[in-house]
């Protein structure tokens, strides 16, 4: 019994934080359509922030009242400076832009505080315990009980009674209706930006004597807070608050009487939610017009180009033979990272829907090699064919949940979805190896080529690639392209003349799961190794990033990106510590300067303007 | 038979009735306007037999089958087309391909993965001759939204009748136009074939008379008055209620 009174308090206080993440989240959402994909930073820099000042002061108070302070400064010059020129384009420039600062904060935060696991103490008065009845209680988790629910109290007065919250509350409802009646709308953005951010930044500080201290703090509070807001409803702060304390005492009390399937369990909650209710538990069913990202339009390929790809591939045929190994390597892996990019931009750029959960297909592809060949001796080929239908497969149940939602909400039911593929790699040690990842002991052999020769995987990766863009260039120019491109555009005009389109996305994403599955078990046959590092969701993330920076909405883009992330990596990383910052702040300019991403932004200078609307 | 049966629609948003208790039926070749002043439920109307709106209460049938509470796609492909009537076009895509997609809908081979679309001939000459029948003159290669407004509202039109429907359902097919323009349109859908069924909103009292041989009255999601145009324009009850809130 009491073991049972301990977890729920467990379940309460991690409900707590999750509810002043959450909180945050669902407000600027419900406001601005933007879900901020840095708002897990704000979290842990809240805690950092705490811990400096904690060590300066040595009084927690101090800590927890100040740290905020330089955080909504940050958040809300984030706001004024990128965020608010981009809200005339769609809003899923802006999801992108958070997503860049998401490694700026990462990678800074690394940089000042260290790699390593801090802790900031409870406050002295509240180390203790409490006794409630028969009952012993950690003060501090019973101190944050309260201030959860005290939070909850007043941002639900403040929202129901304040000329603000009523301000607020027109916002949400009807944004250009609240600022024709003389709501100051860009204020009100930045103020609402500032609270959530505090809110974030609060929950940071509070968590830092719980939950530990560490740069990678801010993804594991920021997806459980997405599947809060996914199962509460967006923009409803009841619904924050009632998902917060679900997803806290379901989780807690799966790691504690099912810890095997723990992982499993809030997820379960989410899919059953979202069959009955897609639009969450206390959300309103409108439909947000979530516009796809800004991106060029597909183009046929004119002749000029056509020569210059000849000269390419001749190039591609005669390269290996000229350079040592590692270049050679580079380029396998860049051809092997070329088809995963392409795969996701199919549904990213041609279709229409936002993915960051692509990583999950990956990994199923390549731990289906690993896997077999480790435990059942099977052929790595067999393991390739098996990965494919594995990922296909799997892309088909996921899918069936994710179509039936659009633009953040598709955006954040792929992320959780992928962590999960990514929590049982990482979970159930027995078959993958947990976090020391699964060799590969020998690598296949290729009509009689050692595959261990690393021109022999040259070759392989180069046919692969080639065959896959070349059906994806078949696919697009066909029927089946078409009704894609024709959904990314006008989904419900596709409805009204006779397209069952809710089928046709699901078509799509098992296609680019499928393909991103090959491209996973080559990557295993490649690298004879594959551990969660590839499976986690910011790999879903360089993926996107590729995408974006390449040019989404074109085939040749996403080679391009692929090429350049993975050259940036590599040389980057051989001169400077500060990779994810480099990256972070190119694809930042990116997303602010060049909407089309470079190939987009290439034909719009070189093309004439006859060309450019061709249709594929 | 008739095509098109509404049986007791209602439908609410909240406190608002938007459609109260509406009965309509509507035979086969019937050229069919529904006018009314703003506000009367024209429109949502429209939407609850293109699928694009869910009715509270009532049932529609199309040719004897229940259709009501169908998905759009479903409703389009038991032959009902429609305008929209704010332009609902691919606007970053070319005519040519805004035409070839509706056709393909019906006609395509829209799983096919692998024939590039500018081989299916048969796609792209039904594609040319539906540009030719609302009077666009272009190559196709322009994106629609380069168009002029009244180019617009006759693509919209093209990818109506792209399905080939046997009803069709026109909102406010001339709505921001300017004489010369509703003059054209009035003449696009006089020529549609005398078989084909049409459901028309509209605002412009010419347009209407020109084309309708049977008029609706809505007035606050009721039905005021229904018959033959004649009659409707003889009623004096429709003139009170109706001409008159206009002027």
């Amino acid at each position: 019994m009491a073991y049972l009174v301990a977890q729920l308090l467990n379940g309460l206080v991690y409900g707590m934080l999750l509810f002043l993440m959450a909180a945050g989240l669902s407000l600027i959402f419900g406001l601005m359509n933007v879900v901020s994909l840095a708002h897990g930073s704000f979290f842990m820099l809240g805690a950092f922030f705490g811990l400096t000042i904690f060590q300066l002061t040595n009084n927690f108070w101090a800590a927890f009242f100040l740290a905020p302070l330089p955080v909504v400064l940050i958040g809300m010059a984030m706001e004024r400076v990128f965020l608010r020129p981009l809200y005339r384009r769609g809003h899923m420039d802006q999801v992108l832009l958070t997503f860049g600062f998401l490694f700026v904060f990462f990678d800074l935060v690394q940089a000042v505080w260290g790699r390593t696991v801090r802790t900031l103490p409870a406050p002295e008065a509240l180390r203790g315990n409490t006794e409630i009845g028969a009952g012993v209680f950690s003060s501090y988790r019973l101190f944050l009980i309260a201030l959860g629910f005290a939070i909850a109290v007043l941002l639900w007065q403040l929202l129901e009674r304040s000329r603000i919250g009523a301000m607020v509350r027109a916002g949400v409802d009807d944004s250009a209706m609240a600022a024709g009646l003389g709501v100051n709308i860009p204020a009100l953005f930045s103020a609402v930006f500032g609270a959530g951010v505090a809110l974030a930044a609060l929950g940071g500080v509070a968590a830092g004597p719980v939950l530990g201290l560490y740069p990678g703090m801010d993804a594991e509070i920021l997806i459980p807070a997405f599947i809060v807001i996914v199962i509460g409803g967006m923009g409803s702060l009841r619904g924050a608050f009632a998902g917060s304390l679900l997803i806290g005492v379901a989780d807690t009390f799966g790691k504690a009487y099912l810890p095997s399937m723990a992982l499993f369990l809030i997820y379960l909650v989410m899919a059953l939610v979202l069959l009955a209710r897609p639009q969450g538990l206390f959300g309103i069913a409108h439909t947000h017009t979530a516009s796809a990202p800004t991106f060029a339009l597909s183009a046929d390929h004119p002749r000029q180009t056509r020569l210059i790809g000849l000269i390419l591939l001749a190039a591609m045929m005669v390269f290996p033979f000229l350079v040592s190994s590692y270049p050679r390597d580079l380029l396998a892996e860049i051809y092997i990272f070329a088809i995963l990019a392409m795969s996701l931009d199919l549904i990213l750029g041609f279709t229409g829907l936002m993915s960051l959960g692509h990583a999950g297909f990956f990994g199923l592809g390549a731990y289906a090699v690993a896997i077999l060949t480790t435990h059942a001796g099977a052929s790595a080929w067999l393991g390739l064919a098996g990965g494919v239908l594995l990922a296909a497969v799997a892309a088909a149940v996921i899918g069936f949940f994710c179509v039936r939602t659009a633009g953040i909400t598709f955006l954040m039911l792929t992320l959780a979805f992928g962590q999960l593929i990514f929590s049982a790699a990482l979970k159930w040690r027995d078959i993958t190896g947990g976090s020391d990842g699964l060799a590969i002991a020998q690598k296949p052999s290729l009509f009689g080529g050692d595959l261990a020769n690393s021109l022999t995987m040259y070759f392989l990766a180069l046919a692969c690639f080639l065959s896959c863009y070349w059906g994806l260039r078949r696919l697009l120019n066909a029927p089946l392209g078409h009704v894609f491109v024709g959904i990314r555009e006008n989904e419900a005009r596709m409805m009204a003349i006779g397209y069952p389109t809710r089928r046709y996305k699901l078509l799509s994403f098992v296609i680019a799961g499928g393909l991103a599955g090959f491209s996973g078990g080559l990557y295993a046959i490649f690298n004879s190794f594959i551990s969660p590092d590839a499976v986690y969701w910011t790999a879903s993330g360089d993926i996107l990033i590729m995408v974006i920076l390449g040019g989404a909405g074109t085939l040749i883009g996403p080679v391009i990106g692929s090429g350049l992330f993975l050259l940036m990596k590599n040389v980057v990383s051989t001169y400077s510590d500060h990779w994810m910052l480099i990256i972070g702040v190119v694809f930042i300019c990116c997303v602010m300067f060049f909407p089309g991403g470079i190939w987009g932004s290439v034909r719009q200078i070189t093309l004439p303007k006859a060309l450019k609307w061709r249709f594929a | 038979m008739t095509l098109l049966r509404i049986e007791n629609l209602y439908r609410a948003f909240g406190n608002l009735v938007v459609t109260n208790n509406v009965n309509l039926a509507i035979e086969p070749g019937e050229r069919h306007a529904i006018i009314g002043p703003n506000g009367a439920g024209k429109t949502s109307l429209v939407n609850q037999i293109g699928g694009q709106l869910a009715p509270s209460g009532g049932r529609i049938w199309l040719k004897g089958n229940d259709i009501t509470g169908w998905p759009p796609d479903r409703v389009s492909r038991a032959g009902v087309a429609r305008t929209f009537q704010r332009n609902n076009l691919f606007h970053n895509l070319g005519v040519l391909e805004n035409l070839r997609l509706a056709v393909g809908a019906r006609r395509g081979r829209s799983l096919d993965f692998f024939t590039p679309v500018r081989r299916l001939s048969l796609l792209t000459a039904r594609a040319g001759e539906l540009m030719r029948q609302v009077e666009l003159r272009q190559d196709g290669t322009a994106p629609a939204r380069n168009l002029s407004y009244g180019e617009q509202r006759q693509l919209e039109l093209g990818i109506a009748l792209a399905g080939e429907p046997d009803l069709l359902l026109l909102d406010e097919p001339t709505s921001g136009m300017s004489p010369a323009e509703t003059a054209r349109v009035i003449e696009l859908i006089a020529a549609l074939p005398r078989a084909l069924t049409i459901l028309m909103i509209e605002h412009d009292m010419n347009v209407v008379f020109s084309v309708a041989d049977r008029i609706t009255v809505l007035h606050y999601g009721e039905v005021v008055a229904s018959g033959p145009a004649a009659e409707i324009r003889a009623s004096d009850r429709v003139r009170e209620v109706y001409l008159g809130m206009m002027h």
